[in-house]
């Protein structure tokens, strides 16, 4: 466990340094494809935050539901 | 009802039809680019236009006009069309402006005879050195803004720097107001919690508000995103941004208060009058208080709250069923939260005996 934390931490830390270096970069790339057609993708971005963090609500809750499953099963096997 | 499936497909559906509409319906003709932005009385000057969703061609029958207030209005002098989306307008704008002051702001309009006429707001800059108010009156008033042609197609409002990305009404506000409807049904729970101190009220109180919450969290993040395109940074100094800062903060408090609180009875309790006051502080931090101070958002510091040119007939058919389809949809999540709760708890109730 210890030694997936520590993995776990050097990607994140890693990942950070990568993306600060690509803001750099390609912070204009990044911010004229947002810009063209009339910034329609800015749209779509936000229909992809909703979707993602809803989504991601939804997991949280099926994680819930199976843990309840398990512990249920769990008591009818023991009884 | 909980157990009722009509709702959820109603709200399945209102979302897939804000989606295919609100994206698919085309935008009004607009101006795009408009430079430069100063000019000096007296001067003839041409301005490089570039305009959006126009279809201009040689026969394009175009007309253009810089605007002062209502009533003053110059045609311009000739129009040179360089692309479906380029023109070169010149105006032979006269030696006084219709005013006293050094600086004049004019709007420009432009119309096309089978396009919607286009107006931007505060497109030009007049300076003056000296004032003849009369003389610049009269000679503002030769032309008139007439016969504007209109375009009566399903399409959507046209505003500078927005643009497309107008269309983020219907998914960042919709969240927004669907938040409120959750929080409001939450409290109405968590009041009859408090009245009948019944357990099952307590779990659909905390699960609306939980589903709220994360509705908050899309809300600040899609704003954040549009505010960057549209602001120019992903975080501005607006009382509206912090002030909602502030209340989801107040609302995660309530999320870490309910995890650390162990006993059912005391939890439900508290967290039932923490939700009450969290709501009342939330009502002047969104809706009181920015509306006192200058503020970006529309509604707010002296802007008009869904004004007429931002919030269409158009729009608004799309706008409402989008609020609708949002709660619909939080509801259902919240009610699958309940349901998973209700099954928890009878769990652990048949556990400990």
């Amino acid at each position: 466990m210890r030694y997936l934390n520590q993995k776990f931490t050097t990607l994140i830390l890693t990942l950070s340094v990568v993306l600060l270096t690509i803001q750099d970069v390609a912070a204009a790339p990044f911010e004229d494809f947002f810009r063209s057609t009339g910034k329609i993708y800015v749209v779509v971005a936000i229909i992809a935050i909703t979707f993602l963090v809803i989504v991601l609500y939804l997991i949280r809750l099926e994680r819930k539901i199976n843990k309840l499953e398990k512990l249920q099963q769990h008591e009818s096997q023991t009884s | 009802m909980i157990r009722q499936s009509w709702w959820k497909y109603l709200g399945a559906l209102l979302i897939i039809y804000v989606i295919i509409v609100g994206l698919l319906t085309p935008m009004k003709p607009g101006v795009y680019e408009f430079t430069p932005i100063n000019t000096k009385a007296g001067k003839s000057f041409t301005a490089d236009i570039i305009t959006y969703n126009t279809h201009y061609k040689d026969s394009s029958q175009l007309r253009a006009w810089l605007k002062i207030d209502t009533s003053y209005a110059l045609l311009s002098s000739t129009i040179e069309i360089q692309e479906v989306n380029k023109l070169k307008v010149t105006f032979d704008i006269p030696n006084y402006n219709p005013s006293t002051s050094d600086v004049v702001i004019a709007d420009l309009v432009i119309d096309e005879k089978d396009e919607h006429f286009m107006v931007l707001p505060q497109a030009l800059y007049i300076t003056q050195d000296s004032s003849q108010v009369d003389e610049g009156a009269l000679a503002w008033s030769l032309s008139n803004i007439e016969n504007l042609s209109e375009n009566t197609d399903f399409t959507f409002p046209f505003r500078w720097i927005t643009e497309e990305s107008m269309r983020n009404l219907f998914f960042h506000v919709s969240i927004w107001f669907a938040m409120f409807i959750l929080l409001i049904i939450g409290i109405i729970y968590a009041i009859k919690y408090l009245l009948s101190k019944d357990l099952k009220w307590d779990i659909y109180s905390s699960s609306l508000t939980h589903v709220a919450i994360v509705f908050g969290i899309i809300g600040m993040l899609t704003g954040s995103f549009w505010a960057k395109f549209a602001w120019g940074q992903f975080w501005i100094n607006d009382p509206k941004l912090n002030m909602s800062a502030v209340a989801l903060l107040i609302y995660l408090a309530y999320w870490v208060l309910r995890v650390s609180i162990t006993d059912q009875d005391v939890r439900a309790r508290v967290s039932a009058a923490y939700s009450l006051f969290a709501f009342a502080a939330l009502i002047p931090l969104v809706f009181v208080l920015p509306r006192m101070m200058d503020s970006m958002h529309p509604g707010n510091g002296g802007n008009p709250a869904f004004g007429k040119d931002d919030l269409d007939n158009t729009m608004r058919m799309v706008f409402y069923p989008a609020i609708i389809g949002f709660t619909l949809l939080g509801l259902w999540i919240s009610s699958l939260y309940i349901r998973f709760q209700l099954l928890w708890e009878s769990y652990m109730i048949k556990r400990s005996n």
